[in-house]
């Protein structure tokens, strides 16, 4: 028998994690994939430590299984779907680093209505992992706690036909440098919906690796951040229709001002004989000073023929004859500009299906335009 | 109310306006007609304090306050409104949400209290039934997917929403059928009051047998080069702008 660590996760695959966070070290700006988010210069002597950070469930809906990935013995659910081989340097950070994390399970066609809360808090690293089985349904709220440095490593697993909506609000936080990993594996028919609104950090940086791998699975991704002072917010998105029939779509609206940088990168991958694949990405971003920032850089990758790919990006500034408008009509010059910036950001928000976390996205914008004004 | 001394403007260092000089009383409507080019739209654009119009010489009176040392939007606080040639599409912003905001942020500058939402409702309910506007309009995005009828239809409808004192018609007749030229046109007949004053800006002679000016001047080069009753109109309709143009003023 091989040994098993805390976290139920063959030794193997921790030594293979680990081997893979050894060769590559830190990421840093040199890295291509890496070089509007300097992980290593933010870190600065600390590193990455060794410390495991925690989790927080803030509400548990009936019928969502939960097991803590710290205990030993994990059911059949989490060996069968925990720590799927990965490429990715800080998922595999937090495999060969962290001993803690939690994991769920909605059961066969179970829908449920409620939302499960969960806050990842603390520093250091932690693991996250949410089954759907089969025609389950569900609204996942992700928070994020404050600290000065913390590494999720998350994988998501939907079923045939299974339904879910994740939101996640990652608020301001000047010091802290926040990194995510989300892997989510999408099978037939099944809906993949997020929704991401990010106010900025030192450095924040949450990556998604999304697997459309049977005909109908979708994916629909949306994501705002409002930036000012010095903070970042990077958004880095590959989604690979491995199967054809499948659809994606990505919205992404950024507001930077002071010295805040936005960073949207979204490849997307047609693999070969993924024959009527539909993806649409639009990334666009304002800018309201000289010091702030964006970088925006949707790209596709298509081996299949008969495909429907469409990608933009656009950076500008709140546009002159709008402003003039709304002025003219008496509005001061402070509230129109947040007018049109409410504007700017309403369509991505408007994605969000779950109408208690619309409003609270909204709310928490206009907060923080306010903020900036 | 309106007294528009010498005015010279220029808009990146090109002179557009060069001595323009025009007085309009309350209770009057005059009518601007011009070629295209005369300086008609930067005359509008300049009343209503768009930035990059700049005056170098003369002087913009309204109500004895230089109206030139006003921001736009305490412009329309002060009772001025122009209905635009082009209204801008601002998608995200509901139509309704629009004209709530813009009136209370026009009350409380003048230092009146905020309507609730109820309250701007039903008056937004009330003038918009006059003027054709539909309730589906005023919950779509503000001009986003409207007709040019219906951007129109909804200029007069927030001079009716916000009553100004002066009230600026740019082109309003410009890509309207005849049903729909009539329409604002009655919308903009309701207005007409005693103590307001419209300037009424055309290319055409069209709009005018609907909306019956006082006075008409007319604009070319950047100044006023002929100016007289109703009448003026139709000779201008025979004959053209040149003919016109050329007399010495």
């Amino acid at each position: 028998m091989t040994g098993v660590t805390a976290l139920g996760l063959p030794e193997a695959r921790r030594n293979e994690a680990a081997a893979l966070f050894r060769a590559r070290g830190v990421p840093h700006r040199r890295i291509e994939q890496w070089k509007y988010s300097d992980l290593k210069a933010a870190l600065g002597e600390s590193g990455v430590g060794a410390v495991v950070a925690t989790w927080l469930v803030g509400n548990l809906p009936s019928g969502v299984e939960v097991f803590d990935l710290a205990q030993k013995n994990p059911p059949d659910w989490v060996r069968e779907h925990f720590a799927h081989p990965t490429d990715n340097t800080m998922s595999a950070a937090s495999l060969a680093l962290s001993s803690g994390g939690v994991a769920f399970r909605a059961p066969k066609h179970a829908v449920i209505t409620d939302p499960l809360k969960v806050d990842f808090t603390g520093k250091g690293h932690v693991r996250g992992l949410l089954v759907l089985e089969e025609g389950a349904a569900l609204t996942l709220v992700e928070g994020a706690g404050l600290t000065d440095f913390r590494n999720v490593g998350f994988e998501i697993v939907l079923g045939e036909g299974a339904v879910l909506e994740h939101v996640r609000i990652s608020p301001n936080a000047d010091d802290g440098v926040l990194v995510e990993e989300v892997a989510v594996q999408v099978a037939a028919r099944a809906r993949y919906r997020a929704h991401f609104a990010s106010f900025g950090s030192k450095l924040s940086r949450l990556e998604l690796e999304i697997a459309l791998e049977g005909a109908g699975a979708q994916a629909h991704l949306s994501g705002v951040s409002v930036l000012d002072g010095k903070r970042h917010s990077d958004v880095t998105t590959h989604i690979v229709h491995a199967s054809g029939n499948t659809n994606s779509t990505q919205i992404f609206k950024h507001v930077a001002g002071g010295q805040g940088r936005a960073v949207y990168q979204g490849k997307v991958t047609v693999a070969k004989g993924a024959n009527g694949s539909d993806s649409n990405q639009s990334a666009k971003a304002l800018l309201l000073g000289d010091a702030a920032e964006a970088d925006l850089k949707p790209e596709l990758e298509i081996f299949a023929d008969d495909v429907k790919c469409a990608h933009g990006a656009a950076v500008g500034d709140l546009d002159a004859e709008s402003l003039f408008y709304l002025r003219a009509r008496g509005i001061s010059e402070a509230e129109a500009r947040g007018l049109l910036l409410h504007a700017f950001l309403e369509d991505a928000v408007a994605q969000i299906v779950n109408t208690d976390q619309r409003e609270l996205v909204r709310t928490e914008l206009l907060t923080a335009l306010k903020a900036m004004a | 109310m309106l007294e528009i001394k010498n005015l010279h403007v220029a808009i990146g260092g090109k002179e557009i306006l060069k001595g323009l000089t025009l007085s309009i009383q309350a209770g009057e409507v005059h009518a601007i007609m011009g070629p295209n080019g005369s300086g008609k739209s930067t005359l509008s654009y300049v009343l209503a304090g768009r930035a990059g119009y700049d005056i170098t010489e003369g002087s913009i009176s309204y109500n004895g306050e230089d109206l030139a040392a006003l921001a736009p939007e305490d412009r329309a606080a002060k009772g001025v409104f122009l209905a635009m040639q082009y209204p801008v599409e601002i998608p995200g912003v509901t139509t309704m949400t629009f004209l709530k905001t813009a009136l209370n942020s026009q009350r409380r500058k003048r230092g009146e209290t905020d309507l609730d939402a109820i309250g701007v409702l039903k008056l937004v309910r009330r003038k918009a039934a006059t003027l054709n506007v539909s309730e589906e309009m005023l919950k779509r995005a503000l001009n986003v997917g409207f007709s040019g009828g219906e951007k129109k239809r909804l200029e007069i409808l927030q001079m009716a929403i916000f009553e100004p004192k002066l009230a600026i018609l740019d082109e309003t007749d410009s890509g309207l059928d005849i049903d729909a030229l009539k329409l604002v046109a009655e919308g903009v007949n309701a207005l007409r009051s005693p103590e307001r004053a419209m300037l009424v800006i055309t290319h055409y002679q069209r709009l005018l047998d609907y909306i019956v000016p006082d006075r008409i001047h007319v604009l070319a080069g950047g100044r006023i080069v002929a100016e007289g009753g109703k009448e003026l109109a139709l000779e201008l309709e025979a004959k053209g702008y040149e003919h016109i143009v050329k007399e010495p003023a």
